[in-house]
């Protein structure tokens, strides 16, 4: 676990971070695995460096970049937020990262840059979810923000967490975090960037719409089909102690961007 | 076979315990500081845990007269009975750690949630479907209902049916695991399809 250098922010105060083990323990992460053990189990072998992103679409800076130059200069800092899973847990995690606005801002884009796209690296030698012949997902997983979404402060691009680097579990070298939206949002080992004029296809999106809207707010109000969203189970949790606690609108992060959607249905705009 | 009756009742009868035993000690590990063996959700891997090994007894239950019919070994029937109670037992289990570790008791909810995920209802009325079968599982009570004894105890089929459908409505991305059970559970009502048209067979001819 290599230690990274991060300034401590107010995000987060008073909350109580999940330990380490269940954060890098217990989650989502298909390319590894269809069960919330097998990120850990199954990443040992997935290699982060050397590691390249490339840049696209509507934008002046184009190209393919090293991720430690495209990092140059960036100041990271430590952020305590809520992760909130569209399956009805959630955790409480330190991660170490930049707000996305930063590196957005490097890539020049242009006006008719309405939408962000983001896309996983796909490597079925590494990850043996991406060849898992029971998998549903038309690799690579690939998610999307508006552009006003992704240069909000709030959205942040993590390195580490916990004060070290990501581990490969939880989406190393490089994540997107956004914390009022449910967990799935927020992509994991991302190589492409894509600025577009139109809204991107997203891999929940694309495979049950009904399910899963583009913008998957955190919202107690609008029930996922299969179950309700008005409350969650913070983890860890103990046997006799289910620890339910009521979800909050936004994830709680209604005062930094509920104006981003004012005068939206959000029952439609799932 | 080498061991009596009563040797395989308890060999068989200790073998089905093993679950238990496995779940019960992780439980006291977890509660005694190992809080991280089962996981940061312990109630929900022993909801699931228990869940799996009532669907396995279930099914180790119907795949005892094809065992029989199909290879002769005519030893297996006598603990058919073992086999289904020991199903129900985990069935109960599994539906005691949902109302305990998921619901946390509180029944307000319940309500709420069984409307909300329509597999709780099929998997409640599963459980309820095996009550009657454990009441008449005697030799007593065998003899009382005489040949409604076996159309009772047919109500397994249904069971088995509304395990697979509980399980099939919770698929999210893994569809793996509920479809190999609902496949096996298919398949064993088949055999029992074909076994009563050869019985109708035999009759009519």
């Amino acid at each position: 676990r290599a230690v990274v250098n991060a300034s401590e922010t107010s995000f987060g105060a008073g909350e109580k971070p999940a330990p380490y083990a269940s954060a890098t323990q217990y989650n989502n992460f298909y390319e590894f695995g269809m069960s919330k053990s097998d990120p850990f189990e199954n990443s040992g072998k997935f290699t982060t460096d050397p590691w390249n992103v490339t840049i696209e679409g509507e934008c002046e800076v184009k190209g393919s970049f090293a991720l430690e130059d495209l990092l140059k200069g960036i100041d990271l800092e430590e952020r305590i937020y809520r992760l909130r899973c569209v399956e009805a847990w959630s955790m409480v995690i330190p991660w170490v990262g930049f707000p996305l606005a930063e590196l957005i801002k490097r890539f020049k884009p242009l006006s008719s840059a309405k939408y962000v796209e983001f896309v996983t690296v796909e490597r079925p030698k590494e990850m043996p979810g991406q060849r898992s012949v029971f998998s549903t997902i038309d690799w690579p997983y690939r998610e999307g923000l508006r552009m006003d979404e992704a240069m909000n402060p709030l959205t942040l691009m993590a390195v580490g967490m916990y004060g070290n680097v990501l581990p490969n579990q939880n989406g190393a070298p490089m994540r997107l975090v956004v914390p009022w939206k449910y967990g799935f949002k927020s992509i994991k080992s991302i190589v492409k960037i894509r600025f577009r004029e139109t809204m991107p296809p997203t891999t929940w999106n694309d495979l049950a719409p009904q399910e899963y809207g583009f913008y998957a707010n955190v919202n107690p109000e609008v029930d996922h089909p299969r179950w309700s969203q008005a409350s969650e189970r913070r983890l860890p949790n103990s046997i006799f102690s289910p620890n339910r606690i009521p979800t909050e609108m936004f994830n709680g992060y209604g005062e930094q961007v509920a104006h981003l959607y004012k005068g939206m249905d959000l029952r439609k705009w799932y | 076979m080498v061991l009596t009756l009563t040797g395989r009742r308890w060999l068989i009868g200790i073998a089905c315990a093993l679950p238990l035993i496995y779940i019960v000690q992780a439980i006291v590990r977890v509660q005694t500081g190992e809080w991280n063996l089962l996981g940061p959700e312990p109630g929900k891997a022993i909801t699931h845990f228990t869940g799996t090994w009532g669907f396995n007894f279930l099914l180790l239950t119907l795949a005892v007269t094809p065992i029989v019919r199909l290879t002769k070994q005519k030893w297996v029937m006598p603990h058919r009975r073992m086999l289904g109670l020991y199903a129900a037992f985990y069935v109960s289990l599994h539906a005691l750690a949902y109302l305990a570790f998921l619901l946390g008791w509180q029944w307000g909810e319940l309500g709420r949630e069984v409307v909300e995920r329509p597999y709780l209802l099929v998997g409640a009325l599963s459980w309820l479907l095996l009550l009657p079968l454990v009441i008449t599982s005697t030799k007593a009570w065998q003899r009382r209902l005489k040949r409604r004894w076996k159309q009772l105890h047919q109500l397994i089929y249904v069971i088995v049916a509304l395990a697979a459908v509980h399980y099939l409505l919770q698929i999210r991305a893994s569809w793996f695991e509920p479809v190999a059970y609902t496949l096996i559970a298919a398949f064993l009502l088949a055999l029992r399809l074909w076994f009563f048209a050869k019985k109708k067979r035999a009759r009519t001819s």
